[in-house]
């Protein structure tokens, strides 16, 4: 399986270096993605961003170790500011979104239901739809760092579900309760 | 623009955390274990001594759900008569950290004890471990007014050689001496019809009932071969939870919407056969 995941993933990011404006890399740390995420992406129509990655989180007291692959899409956002620090010159991309499909690789995770189950029992444990926000600092035109907020599936699904919830017991509209947050590096080539 | 950027992302960056992935098991749950819960119950009962009357609130599968868990709480919390909550499994729906997180958030309003148990989706991704560090053990028994309620987990695709019947059998004996004035059995799935003899080994160890959740829906029923009773109460985002009466040598139970305004009293068991099931199933 693990194979399988990493031919698909190889497949999927040849095609599409292939085809993109642009080609990236990407690293991350947290916001639901692992310790690490390193992703190849590209570059679409200039807004669009589509990549795919691999993520690792080591054996921690409160996680597994484990290893996840990511296939995700960012659209960002054209409003851009610039401003200078000692002659040079920054830009921020304030505002930006994306969603990834997320399969975590543990034995205690599954994509395809164990035969134990009946049919339809479950869904797929391992597989988690990613929800983010990101706001990117252009360090040059080639790189640039942003900071990412995520809402995983069934935090979108409870807070549409039962705003009020949400709202009376967390701050920020409610938000502090289904958000996470990491960092991350690009590099375009 | 630039200033309302920078408050945004203070305000964002503040407000929520740095995680690594969705499998994370430090779930932050205070106060929801079974241990501080039975703390807290057994402080209460010695506060009020024996009584000939209280109830029970049997609360089922609020997966999905935090903010109608929520609202029931806040509702069993006016009821004077019930002394402690019975939580009958599935609080997450995936068993990741942030389901649990919410319902404990939910838990947290309660002013009565909450004794949980696990039910098959508590169980799922890394849920076993979050279970054992929030809640405790997943098979357990407590005495409250000279009741046996024994708590025990029956999740059976999910664990292994579950339920115990030993042990199960000997959380109803009566301890230096003393009859239990009922003994209550609680999990969160109904005994499965596939547990040859389990539900007479039950009858025969001494249990009176047994309390569950999962099917979704109220019910009330018993097997025929040994007419012990199953109280099964209904998914909580209906919402609804069932109540305990108990009596001295007496148990009754309703069925109660959030408001407890229709509450439909549960007095003769539905008798199932075991045989017609089979054939039904073979039929199927």
């Amino acid at each position: 399986m693990k194979i399988q995941r990493i031919a698909i993933l190889l497949l999927l990011t040849f095609g599409l270096a292939q085809g993109a404006n642009a080609v990236f890399v990407d690293l991350q740390s947290g916001s639901l993605m692992g310790m690490v995420h390193a992703s190849v992406g590209g570059t679409f129509a200039d807004n669009h961003h589509v990549s795919a990655g691999v993520g690792y989180v080591p054996k921690l007291d409160n996680h597994e170790e484990m290893s996840m692959v990511s296939l995700r899409y960012r659209y960002q956002n054209p409003y851009q500011f610039n401003f200078s620090v000692k002659e040079k010159e920054y830009g921020i991309s304030p505002v930006n979104f994306g969603m990834g499909v997320l399969v975590g690789s543990h034995k205690d995770l599954f994509v395809e239901l164990p035969d134990k189950y009946p049919s339809g029992y479950y869904n797929p444990t391992a597989i988690r739809l990613v929800f983010n926000y990101q706001s990117i600092l252009h360090l040059s035109k080639q790189t640039e760092v942003y900071f990412d907020i995520s809402v995983l599936d069934v935090g979108l699904i409870s807070y549409v579900r039962e705003p009020e919830f949400f709202m009376d017991n967390y701050d920020y509209l409610g938000l502090e309760g289904i958000t996470n947050w990491g960092f991350g590096m690009r590099h375009q080539f | 623009m630039k200033n309302i950027f920078f408050l945004l992302f203070a305000v964002l960056l503040s407000g929520c955390e740095y995680e690594l992935s969705p499998w994370q098991t430090d779930a932050h749950c205070p106060g929801v274990s079974v241990e501080e819960n039975l703390a807290k119950l057994a402080a209460f009962e010695q506060s009020i001594g024996k009584v000939d009357f209280y109830q029970v609130a049997i609360i089922g599968d609020p997966q999905q759900y935090p903010g109608s868990f929520e609202n029931t709480i806040e509702h069993v919390n006016t009821l004077d008569d019930v002394h402690f909550i019975l939580l009958v499994g599935d609080l997450a729906e995936t068993g990741v950290k942030a389901e649990f997180e919410w319902m404990c958030k939910a838990m947290s309003k309660s002013n009565k004890p909450i004794i949980s148990v696990i039910g098959n989706h508590d169980s799922l991704s890394f849920g076993k471990d979050i279970w054992l560090d929030v809640f405790g053990p997943y098979d357990f028994a407590f005495t409250y007014q000279d009741s046996r309620f024994v708590a025990y987990n029956d999740n059976k695709y999910e664990f292994d050689n579950v339920p115990d019947r030993d042990w199960l059998a000997e959380q109803a004996k009566p301890v230096n001496g003393q009859e239990w004035d009922h003994v209550i059995g609680v999990s969160h799935i109904p005994p499965w019809e596939a547990d040859v003899g389990f539900d007479t080994h039950l009858k025969d160890s001494g249990y009176e009932l047994t309390l569950h959740g999962h099917e979704s829906s109220f019910d009330y029923w018993q097997w025929e071969d040994d007419l012990l009773p199953h109280y099964i109460t209904t998914q909580n985002r209906d919402p609804g939870f069932g109540i305990l009466n108990v009596y001295p040598g007496v148990l009754e139970l309703d069925d109660c919407s959030r408001d407890c305004e229709k509450t439909i009293p549960r007095t003769v068991p539905k008798p199932k056969s075991l045989l017609l099931l089979v054939e039904e199933e073979e039929q199927a």
